[in-house]
């Protein structure tokens, strides 16, 4: 595979002078790539630098929570690099305590992700693919009615089995205590679940957070088109206050600067 | 500081997903789906991505108990074994290898199972084994080999999303098999038409495109009616008849008196509907049939299952991918504590013990004289204890005291026995009726194989050391197999039990861990180059030709009266698994469903003056409880439903222990109860306890 022992080099050399407690990547363990820590260069050989992503992001933060003092090394494609960004800014991750090396992710990824930016700030390894075309899922469903917009949604949330993968498996879900879980919110209990808020009441919470990773919709066993829903709420936050989670460490979310009431939206009335 | 991941298969439905379980400093901190895993590819339910939150709980068992006294001690290993082993051998002596019954369990591995009923046969001397198979798909193991030949899910699950049309039938798949209701769910994207035939309006019959709710143990007359209509349509796929089947004269005649407005008067299906049901089944070039505990807890129940093959063998939907008669297995292991021998009639790989070759194989294999008459099951073995047959039982984790039917007349059962043993994680509703209850490990803390509910066997791999003085289940029977005098018993790894059990089941022959480390195999599987078999049947039927059963429609065993004017049908719900020892102590699962609940029809619960919330009292013939009404069009009038996970308000106190006379299978699925209002209820009570949940 590309870059693999450009990749291996990098991490031992990062093990070997103690600059990481471990460094987190993927490993192929009887025969599937699996999230690793690695602590001993020799256990590089089983190194995966293939297309399966899992969130290493998540278990970075779980480490980061019991050995704050530790500095973590990790692989980050462009979407955990976004991530990262994003668990700065929320404080969950301390910048100073993370090392990454920048992987950018094959053009075969980067068609079936539908990214748009797949590679990160710093590529160590791999070669730089650029990707045109915005995804279509949007457009297709603006193109219908109000009443086919409806039934579509309310057709994909029928088929939804409450397992909260969408949550458990999403890199910048990590709050200790859940809308979700809310049953003044979302009625306890229910498959489906209470439509479409519980849906809606997710989408909310990602609006100003969702990095697009896609990881949700991988993890969907009734196959949501969880995306295009959170892709919609991102576009909003977008259009309104120009804002997108996970571009730069130096944007603050809208949450945080509406606060002195000075911000308007332009065309609205107070 | 450590962490790793741990790839493993799922412990608790039959769907056999794969997962990761994530383990930081020995404590299992999280799950993970398996991205590259066959059947849940990334995704899991509810209880999947919990499953880590019940490992190390407070509640685990950590030492040998042994009872003095009334009360329980802890104990060492030693003198524990030592016990049992003393006890056992004394009452055999006494009273004959045939007054000890043992209970498997497939929640273990097939390794545990293996050497359970290895241990039952060959050390303790009875074939008196069963396990909860009994209560789940004995009539389908029964009602299958009588058609086909092969007691198991014919096809793959994977296959099921390739279906032109797909008929479940007394299944509740989005909440008991979450990620076989994926494949459906795909099936129909891609255009599959989905037909559900259940009394409830769940999750799959509100996405369906005919939802037809039956009565109750109506399954034999609207399967027959189908078949009628499809036989008069001329719909039947002859040359599969003519070629590979033998009884049809026999079963046209039979379902000739099934016309739809006779069906209609029994079932409560229209005859519209049932000409619907016909046509779109009969005219798909692939239909599949989904079915579990609704077809199978009858009284009927391999009658019901021999319908369904009926109907798969008179359409041609046999032998082909995304065709069969799929039975959802509701245990991890369940498909493997059954292909292990861990039944009363049969050896490993269903080589029947009266079979006088067979037994002198095991005899040669296991070296011992073996016992040549077929065992009790459950229900048999209960009626044993009470007729002084039976005096001690040895449990592997089950509770059939909240899980079998009339659980009363269980618990008066066991309190007579001289000696229970139970092997457990958990201090039960059983196991404190023990004189002597040994820690088990759960899934996360041993090695070992499951066989996923599409004959899939697949590996389970240790996450953490044992909780406390905890043993892994297999070192456990070794140990106690070896005090009884037993030879053969002398294992140091699963691995090599694996090896034993291949060589002498014929259908996992080509199986052995090396093979399955990174994908599993499904049997039958017969040497080292067999790829395993995804669908069953292919060129030929496993027994020849298949064949039809003739067969009359009977009525359940209780019918409502003036009495107890109500059927109750009892079953799983998706956030909670059997008697909740695991569930109802992981705060993500707990958390979505608190208490039991009893869902009612709008319309009856007006008629009885009940809310919503409100505590209310069934009673059956056999006992009665108290329960929150729950009101939902989702059940049909005149029923009411009732999960059997919740130990304060236990559906089995009710449910009647009636059974089919071949498979022995308890009718879970209808009971007379009526229902009464608590006096203590006012509407203001309600409506406050309302506004507080």
């Amino acid at each position: 595979m590309d870059g693999l022992e450009e990749a291996k080099a990098l991490i031992s050399e990062l093990l070997a002078t103690d600059k990481v407690a471990g460094f987190l990547a993927l490993r192929t363990v009887n025969g599937h790539p699996i999230p690793y820590l690695y602590t001993k260069a020799e256990e590089l050989d089983g190194l995966y630098l293939g297309e399966v992503r899992y969130p290493l992001t998540k278990i970075l933060t779980g480490l980061a929570r019991k050995y704050p003092d530790n500095t973590f090394g990790i692989l980050a494609r462009a979407c955990d690099e976004r991530c990262l960004i994003e668990l700065y800014k929320n404080k969950q991750l301390d910048p100073e305590k993370v090392t990454f090396v920048g992987m950018a992710c094959s053009g075969e990824l980067a068609e079936t992700c539908e990214c748009l930016h797949p590679y990160p700030s710093r590529i160590d390894i791999g070669e730089k693919v650029e990707r045109q075309g915005d995804p279509d899922g949007i457009k297709e469903i603006e193109a219908l009615s109000e009443e086919e917009r409806y039934r579509h949604w309310m057709g994909q949330f029928s088929k939804c089995i409450k397992c909260y993968g969408c949550r458990n498996i999403c890199p910048v879900c990590f709050c200790t205590t859940c809308t979700l879980e809310d049953h003044s919110l979302v009625h306890l209990g229910g498959m489906p679940p209470q439509m479409p808020i519980f849906h809606l009441v997710r989408a909310m919470h990602m609006a100003d957070r969702c990095i697009d990773c896609g990881l949700c919709e991988e993890a969907c066993p009734a196959d949501i088109p969880l995306r295009t829903l959170y892709r919609k709420v991102r576009e909003t936050v977008k259009n309104l206050f120009g804002y997108m989670p996970g571009e730069s460490a130096e944007d603050l979310p809208p949450l945080e600067t509406l606060g002195d009431g000075t911000f308007e939206i332009e065309g609205s009335t107070r | 500081m450590e962490y790793r991941t741990v790839q493993t298969t799922c412990t608790y439905c039959g769907c056999g997903c794969g997962l990761l379980l994530g383990v930081m400093d020995e404590e299992v901190v999280g799950t993970l789906p398996l991205k590259t895993h066959p059947i849940n590819e990334g995704t899991l339910c509810i209880k999947g991505w919990s499953v880590h939150e019940f490992v190390q709980n407070e509640k685990r068992l950590q030492r040998p108990l042994v009872r003095e006294k009334g009360d329980f001690q802890e104990v060492d290993w030693e003198d524990a074994l030592g016990l049992v082993a003393s006890r056992l051998r004394k009452i055999r002596d006494e009273f004959g290898p045939d007054s000890i019954a043992g209970l498997s369990s497939a929640k273990c591995t097939n390794e545990e199972n293996y050497l359970f009923q290895k241990w039952m046969r060959a050390v303790v001397g009875t074939n008196n084994v069963d396990h909860c198979a009994r209560l789940c798909h004995s009539s389908t193991v029964a009602g299958l080999a009588a058609a086909f030949g092969s007691g198991a899910m014919t096809n793959s699950t994977p296959e099921i999303e390739d279906a032109d049309c797909i008929l479940i039938t007394g299944s509740n798949t989005s909440e008991s098999h979450p990620l076989v209701a994926n494949r459906v769910f795909r099936a129909r994207e891609k255009g599959a038409k989905l037909v559900v035939v259940d009394p409830r309006r769940m999750q799959m019959a509100r996405v369906a495109d005919i939802h037809v709710r039956n009565r109750p143990g109506s399954d034999v007359a609207w399967i027959n009616g189908i078949m009628h209509i499809i036989i008069k349509e001329g719909w039947e796929d002859k040359e599969f008849v003519a070629q590979r089947t033998e009884g049809f004269e026999a079963l046209k005649k039979e379902v000739e008196a099934y016309p739809p407005e006779r069906v209609a008067e029994i079932s409560g299906i229209s005859p519209e509907n049932l000409r619907r049901i016909a046509e779109t089944y009969a005219k798909a070039e692939k239909a599949s049939i989904l079915f579990a505990m609704g077809i199978t807890q009858h009284t009927t129940g391999v009658d019901n299952v021999k319908s369904l093959a009926n109907l798969a063998m008179l359409t041609g939907n046999l032998g082909r991918p995304s065709t069969g008669v799929n039975p959802l297995r509701g245990q991890n292991n369940v498909q493997g504590a059954c292909d292990v021998g861990a039944l009363p009639n049969v050896y490993p790989g269903y080589q029947s013990v009266t079979d006088e070759v067979v037994a002198k194989k095991f005899e040669e294999a296991w070296g011992v004289k073996l016992d040549r008459k077929v065992g009790l099951t459950i229900p048999e073995m209960f009626s044993a204890i009470e007729e002084e047959r039976i005096k001690a039982m040895v449990i592997l984790g089950e509770n059939p005291l909240l899980s079998d039917p009339d659980v009363n007349h269980v618990e008066k059962a066991i309190r007579k026995l001289d000696f229970l043993v139970v092997q457990d994680m958990f201090m039960t509703e059983t196991a404190r009726l023990a004189q002597v209850v040994l820690p088990g490990v759960s899934f996360a803390e041993k090695d070992g194989t499951f066989t996923a509910t599409d004959r899939r066997v697949q590996r389970v791999r240790k996450a953490i050391d044992p909780l406390g003085e905890a043993r892994p289940d297999w070192e456990i029977l070794c140990d106690l197999a070896r005090k009884m005098g037993g030879e053969g018993f002398a294992f140091s790894a699963p691995k090599e039990i694996f090896d034993e059990l291949a060589k002498v089941t014929p259908i996992y022959q080509g199986i052995c861990f090396e093979r399955i480390e990174t994908e599993g195999l499904q049997w039958p599987c017969r040497s080292p180059e067999d790829p395993g078999t995804p669908y069953l049947h292919k060129d030929q039927i496993t027994k020849g030709r298949g064949t039809f059963h003739a067969i009359s429609y009977r009525e359940p065993a209780e019918l409502p009266d003036e009495q107890f004017p109500f059927v109750l049908t009892t079953g799983r719900m998706g956030f909670h698994f059997h008697t909740g020892t695991m569930t109802r102590i992981s705060p993500s699962l707990h958390k979505e469903a608190e208490s039991a609940y009893m869902e009612i029809h709008p319309e009856d619960a007006q008629k009885l003056g009940i809310h919503e919330c409100e505590e209310v009292r069934v009673s059956s013939r056999r006992g009665t409880i108290d329960i929150k009404a729950s009101l939902t069009e989702g059940i049909d009038r005149g029923v009411v439903f009732i999960p059997f996970h919740f130990v304060e308000s236990a559906a089995n106190r009710l449910t009647n222990n009636a059974f089919d006379p071949i498979a022995k299978i308890p009718e879970y699925k209808v009971c007379a109860v009526r229902i009464e209002k608590l006096a203590t209820n006012s509407k203001e009570e309600n409506d406050k306890k309302r506004a507080k949940d």
